[in-house]
């Protein structure tokens, strides 16, 4: 049994600052209104809540990582109904969570190992999260290695993250966009096709791969033709969610349930589970 | 175990009266359709009805219902929520064995897993369950291929069978023995007990003109529906036939699916409600921004019948999701209710 009590009835929670990331994508710094201060509300990165937009409805969004103080932050692009309306929002506005729901990623099976991020576009969401995590427990990883795909540099997000990211030991970045534009001077091309020019790890090494459908699937024939194993490419699945809790069935995919069983997987798993991305 | 006179058993309906809202088979006069109906007057209660045309699951698991509503107020910045469970006390009066069984497996799914859902949970608080015995299937019946009937043996408060003057009256309960105690019911002696034997297993021989080759043989197809080592032919067979009206899913006993929706009450008040859903619709699995995973019509009705028939499923459920009712055969305006989809699988096994 869960030790949740917001399974059903959403807790309220106060946007307290809005920050624009790139287009159509905003990071929400919310503090839940009925907790006692000093108690950081506990996360696993990888896992999601449901986010309530009075009038709007719910929607699935992933979270970071435990924050160190009260006030957490979702990072949420408009793409529908109810993030349209989130993104009307501005600070003071409240919102209702649900959650946290979900596994997580799986951080003490990966201790020692080479970890590859490949993100393309808002894939990098979820992924900061774990990278945000794995970087706090550097020592306990090998080499970290990010590879980032957007279509153009206005679509890279995190900036400030990236910058810091770029400039800490032992964190390789390479960061590519679709095609060539003036005024950008890093790589350009899919970012299936970096994997292979940079000599990436393949022994000990996990891959954490996230994005659209068709980078997916690119990314994961280079990784598994260049040797990584189908158990080491771990991912996080989307799906229509309306419960969270493994009730309402529209996540189910194959014999699974991505609210509970996932949404992250190992590429194995994803495999097994016979339907599409 | 108890006896009561067959005039006499609609007191058991009126004592639950006073506790619970009592709901049971009525036949529509206009319709002449069983329906599983709250009832004021229990002399509308019909135990002879066949099997109510919906399963009684909506008294548990209704169509649609509010769990919450809420008030915001855009000025002020001010969120009032307000949960609204329901769990008024509801007698089930005469269901059958197969629906009991759709109940059970709604118990185990909903109540059972790593998260009980609270909704269902405070629906199911407070029941009473009479249970009824078919001395007889209707036309599209298949429980004994499901082992889901003809009589219940367990999950009840009292088990009503017909012994044709009168009825035997077994407790499945403390609930059960204390109503019976307290309506001063004659006491049954084996001879009633035998009696009622020999009629379920009458009961069950009256299968065999109806449970022909196409309703039995399910164990082939779970094993099919498990490992997925079905031709995708067969699929398509079945998809070419669903017109996406979702009526097995609504009339099935042991189907729980359900979408969310915030319904606008008024400016700056919504209810959100939840409503049955089914996994043949197209939009069930559609994301936001429109990625469709599981967009081609074979692919859901491929989904359906393995939360129906697979092994995985039946760990949740502790047994097959099929209650052996035979509606989605009765309602679908193709030819693919279950037990046509068994044959079609079968058919292809054979080849």
């Amino acid at each position: 049994m869960s030790e949740i009590n917001n399974t059903t009835i959403p807790e309220t929670a106060t946007i307290e600052e809005i920050k624009d990331e790139i287009v159509d994508v905003k990071t929400f710094y919310l503090s839940f209104n009925e907790r006692k201060a000093g108690e950081p509300p506990k996360f696993r990165s990888g896992q999601f809540v449901m986010c309530t937009v009075f009038g709007a409805g719910e929607f699935a969004v992933s979270l970071p990582p435990s924050p160190q103080n009260d006030r957490f932050h979702l990072t949420v692009r408009k793409v529908g109904k109810v993030t349209d309306a989130l993104h009307e929002l501005s600070s003071g506005d409240k919102v209702g969570i649900r959650g946290p729901f979900g596994n997580g990623f799986p951080f003490d099976e990966i201790k020692g190992k080479n970890i590859i991020y490949v993100a393309g576009g808002i894939g990098l969401i979820p992924l900061r999260s774990s990278i945000m995590h794995v970087m706090q427990n550097k020592d306990k990883f090998g080499r970290i290695l990010l590879f980032l795909g957007a279509r153009t540099p206005k679509e890279l997000m995190y900036q400030y993250n990236l910058n810091e990211w770029k400039t800490a030991p032992g964190f390789e970045t390479h960061i590519s966009i679709d095609n060539p534009v003036p005024g950008w001077d890093g790589e350009t091309g899919f970012i299936h096709t970096l994997l292979k020019k940079s000599n990436i790890p393949v022994k000990d090494t996990v891959a954490f791969v996230c994005g659209p459908p068709v980078m997916f699937n690119a990314v994961i024939k280079e990784l598994t033709d260049l040797g990584v194993s189908e158990d080491s490419i771990i991912s996080t699945l989307e799906r229509h969610m309306k419960c969270g809790i493994g009730k309402c069935q529209h996540c189910a995919i194959g014999r699974t349930l991505v609210c509970v069983d996932g949404p992250v997987y190992t590429y194995r798993q994803i495999k097994t589970l016979g339907e599409q991305i | 175990m108890y006896l009561i006179k067959k005039d006499q058993v609609l007191i058991i309906a009126k004592e639950l009266q006073k506790e619970y809202q009592v709901y049971g088979p009525v036949i529509e006069k206009e319709t002449k359709q069983t329906m599983f109906v709250r009832v004021d007057d229990t002399a509308d209660l019909d135990l002879k009805a066949p099997i109510p045309a919906v399963p009684p699951k909506h008294i548990l698991f209704p169509h649609y219902e509010r769990v919450m509503s809420y008030r915001y107020d855009k000025e002020s910045k001010k969120v009032d929520i307000k949960s609204d469970f329901d769990d008024k006390p509801k007698a089930l009066f005469g269901i059958r064995s197969c629906d009991l069984i759709g109940t059970q497996c709604l118990d185990r799914f909903y109540l059972g897993q790593e998260y009980v859902d609270e909704v269902y949970r405070n629906h199911r608080k407070n029941t009473f369950i009479v249970a009824n015995t078919c001395i007889a299937p209707f036309k599209q019946c298949l429980c004994v291929c499901m082992d889901s009937g003809p009589s219940a043996r367990e999950g009840y408060d009292l088990n009503l069978t017909d012994l044709g003057d009168q009825y035997l009256v077994e407790a499945g309960s403390d609930n059960g023995k204390k109503l019976a105690e307290k309506l001063s019911l004659a006491k049954a002696g084996d001879s009633h007990k035998k009696l009622k034997e020999d009629l379920v297993d009458k009961s069950v021989t009256l299968f065999d003109p109806i449970a022909t080759d196409n309703k039995a043989w399910i164990s082939r197809v779970v094993n099919r529906v498990t490992t997925g080592l079905i031709d995708e032919k067969v699929w398509e067979f079945i998809g070419d036939q669903c017109l996406e009206c979702g009526a097995c899913s609504f009339v099935c006993p042991s189907c729980s699916c359900f979408n969310v929706v915030d319904a606008n009450t008024g400016a700056g008040s919504a209810d959100r409600l939840r409503t049955w859903d089914s996994c043949s619709y197209e939009g069930y699995t559609r994301m936001a921004g429109g990625h469709n995973p599981r967009k081609p019509v074979e692919d859901r009705r491929n989904k359906r019948f393995f939360t129906k028939l697979s092994y995985s499923q039946s760990k949740k459920y502790l047994r097959p999701g099929c209650v052996g009712c035979g509606r989605c055969a009765w309602v679908c305006p193709g030819d693919i209710g279950l037990p046509n989809v068994v044959t079609y699988i079968r058919r292809e096994i054979q080849k």
